[in-house]
């Protein structure tokens, strides 16, 4: 089942990627209605626009809509999920030609998504899982299946079996869900026994979970490794094992990048060992690439995923990255300019 | 000759009118300044939107009203709603039971929260703000025992492994949802529980009781008025309005989302204190606090599709917020009464 899953989004990435090459190497490069009549108006409707991630998030799906000739009006809910769905009417009653969705719940956002559909606005929507109650939706996400995957296939290689773990996780949100389950059959697996499980969502991630991890560290200080997959929740549990002095015992895996994550993870002595991740600026590029697509008509199927790929402290020393533009100079996969693309779609630079 | 002879008491004459008119002026200038400039506030949906989502920090800060109408202040109004949320959804999803057992759930937990406010604030002794204080964090940690810290949603997994049986009703869904002609059913009810609420702070004896405490309890409970009770009653409606915006919040979010409420308190204080300054009633009332959520609405709502950022948001609410004040202490000759135990 698992395996078959992640087989269908391999398979769907790369029969994505070939057939927007044939697409761009067929096709000349006038842009098609509605874009070659002029600017065209869609809206963003964020949960939250706050934090390393969201920000280049946002500011990769700015300059692609800029470069299309998109103009991009953005709702930004702070993490109340009660206002994004406000704001999702907002946008539906603004006369905007599309509508992305960009995280939150499914059973908050379906009954908006599906009266802009209703409504002859098509939504693209990155990382809520709408596919059961949005079906005419375009479902986009990173791999989350893939990137966990790959940051645990690293843990496993640096821990070995039966060692004790703690895990920061906060479970509802669906990147998050999916990560866990990779987690859940990875300890299996590996017989690693988890001492502790803490985690909450709220619009000071980092600080709120540092504490909990705090607690949790003070009952537990024997533990080998902390997962948290997701870079805000990371760097919660850093501060707490830089606070209980901890750092030379416990090895940190985290999920996302940026470039305060470089710098967390390039620090002499950091726990944090390894991460997966996507430039977020990319995929904030590529869901606005495939909205285009979609305005366009040529977006045939309703679901895109982004694969992510593994970035190791050791690779980051060894190769003096301090940033994020050193890394997409190292690390050319990272960009996935490629991906959802055409020949009138302008390539973007971060 | 030129003397210009200045009637007596001129200069008081403008600044009279600004105290009185100068909220319902600045809420007009700023709805004719979106209204003229943003092509999207136009349209009347935005409209319909915008006071669809006032509606929740409105009947919170109704509850807020009746608190501070006795010279208190409730800041457990957000625990409540957040609690009504969580609650709603046990009911359903976990439970599996209709939308009308909800319902009376989530009101009667509200009163219940409130007569535990009353008892500490009037029988403890407790000063309200502390009190309450205690028992919004009592509130926000309890609510979520049961469910384990987890947002509830339908389908989820449940502790012994099986699949939560229930979820959020057609029914309940059209309390944010639904709407009459084009008017949302949440706004109805904002509507109707400000005339109620205007009607009994201001029409019956027992509201006019409740300002009495508010502004001399000693000389309120001199001229024979229970005192007690009356602050009783206020807290018990405070909570009960903040478990209905609960519902609405619930119905409008679809799932026990556990921070959902989280930012209710600050907005629904503020849209009352606002409230005072309207027609410098000097005092929290209905009306008032409705045209206050009104305000905060038409300015949030006409910033966004500006585009302008979140946290500059907050500096504008900030200032309509002092500007109120200004008009309610700077500028009145009349005494301000309200929270008067703060």
């Amino acid at each position: 089942m698992k395996a078959g899953k992640v087989k269908l989004i391999a398979v769907t990435t790369a029969a994505l990627v070939l057939a927007t090459t044939a697409v761009s190497s067929s096709q000349a490069a006038t842009k098609p209605a509605p874009f070659s009549a002029g600017t065209v108006k869609i809206a963003l409707v964020q949960n939250s626009g706050a934090g390393d991630y969201f920000q280049q998030w946002t500011n990769g799906a700015k300059k692609q809509a800029t470069a299309i000739g998109i103009d991009m009006q953005i709702y930004d809910a702070q993490a109340d999920n009660a206002k994004q769905a406000t704001d999702m009417e907002t946008a539906i009653g603004s006369g905007v030609k599309a509508i992305i969705v960009d995280h939150g719940n499914a059973d908050t956002m379906c009954p908006g998504i599906n009266k802009a559909i209703d409504a002859g606005i098509p939504v693209v929507v990155y990382d809520v899982d709408i596919r059961a109650c949005a079906p005419r939706a375009v479902f986009t996400s990173q791999s989350d299946e893939l990137l966990a995957a790959a940051v645990l296939a690293q843990a496993v290689k640096d821990l070995g079996k039966t060692k004790t773990v703690g895990y920061v996780n906060v479970l509802g949100i669906a990147p998050l869900d999916r990560r866990h389950i990779v987690w859940e059959k990875t300890k299996k697996a590996q017989k690693w026994t988890q001492k502790f499980f803490v985690g909450k969502f709220t619009n000071s991630v980092a600080t709120d979970n540092a504490q909990l991890v705090d607690a949790a560290l003070k009952a537990n200080p024997k533990i080998s490794a902390i997962f948290a997959p997701y870079d805000e929740l990371a760097k919660g549990a850093i501060s707490a094992v830089y606070q209980n002095k901890l750092q030379s015992k416990i090895k940190i895996y985290g999920i996302d990048i940026s470039n305060a994550d470089i710098e967390l993870m390039t620090k002499v002595g950091s726990p944090w060992t390894a991460t997966a991740g996507t430039d977020p600026n990319a995929i904030g590029a590529g869901v606005v690439r495939v909205m285009a697509l979609k305005i366009a008509g040529e977006q045939k199927t309703n679901e895109v995923s982004f694969p992510g790929v593994l970035i190791t402290a050791k690779f980051l020393k060894a190769n003096k990255i301090k940033n994020m533009d050193d890394l997409r100079a190292k690390l050319p996969a990272l960009s996935m300019s490629k991906a959802a693309s055409a020949a009138w779609i302008p390539a973007v630079k971060f | 000759m030129n003397v210009k002879i200045k009637a007596p008491g001129s200069e008081y004459v403008a600044r009279d009118f600004l105290v009185k008119y100068g909220f319902i002026l600045v809420t007009i200038i700023s709805f004719v300044l979106f209204f003229s400039s943003q092509e999207t506030f136009r349209i009347s949906t935005t409209f319909f939107s915008m006071l669809k989502y006032t509606s929740v920090v409105a009947i919170t800060g109704l509850g807020i009203t009746f608190s501070m109408a006795v010279g208190g202040l409730d800041l457990s109004v957000g625990a409540v709603a957040g609690m009504a949320v969580t609650l709603s959804a046990m009911t359903m999803v976990v439970y599996d039971k209709p939308a009308i057992v909800a319902v009376g759930l989530v009101l009667l937990a509200g009163a219940l929260i409130g007569l535990l406010n009353a008892f500490l604030i009037v029988v403890l002794k407790i000063p309200d703000l502390l009190a309450t204080l205690a028992s919004m964090f009592a509130i926000m940690g309890l609510k979520l025992v049961p469910v384990n810290g987890r947002s509830v949603s339908s389908g989820m997994m449940l502790e012994d492994g099986s699949t939560a049986p229930g979820k959020f009703t057609d029914g309940f869904l059209k309390i944010d949802g639904g709407q009459l002609g084009p008017i949302p059913y949440a706004v109805i009810l904002w509507m109707s529980l400000t005339i109620v609420c205007w009607l009994f702070l201001t029409r019956t004896t027992w509201g006019r009781a409740m300002y009495s405490v508010g502004s001399n309890p000693e000389a309120a409970m001199l001229a024979g008025i229970k005192v007690k009770l009356y602050r009783t009653l206020a807290y018990v409606a405070s909570s009960v309005l903040a478990s209905i915006s609960g519902l609405i919040l619930a119905s409008r979010i679809g799932q026990g989302d556990i921070s959902a409420g989280n930012s209710l308190l600050l907005d629904s204080v503020a849209v009352a204190l606002v409230g005072t300054s309207v027609l410098a009633m000097g005092k929290p009332n209905a009306w008032g606090t409705a045209l206050g959520a009104f305000l905060m609405g038409v300015v949030i709502t006409g910033l966004t599709i500006a585009g302008f950022p979140y946290y500059g948001q907050d500096v504008v609410k900030g200032s309509v917020l002092l500007l109120a004040l200004v008009f309610s202490f700077t500028l009145s000759r009349k005494k301000s009464r309200f929270i008067s135990a703060v």
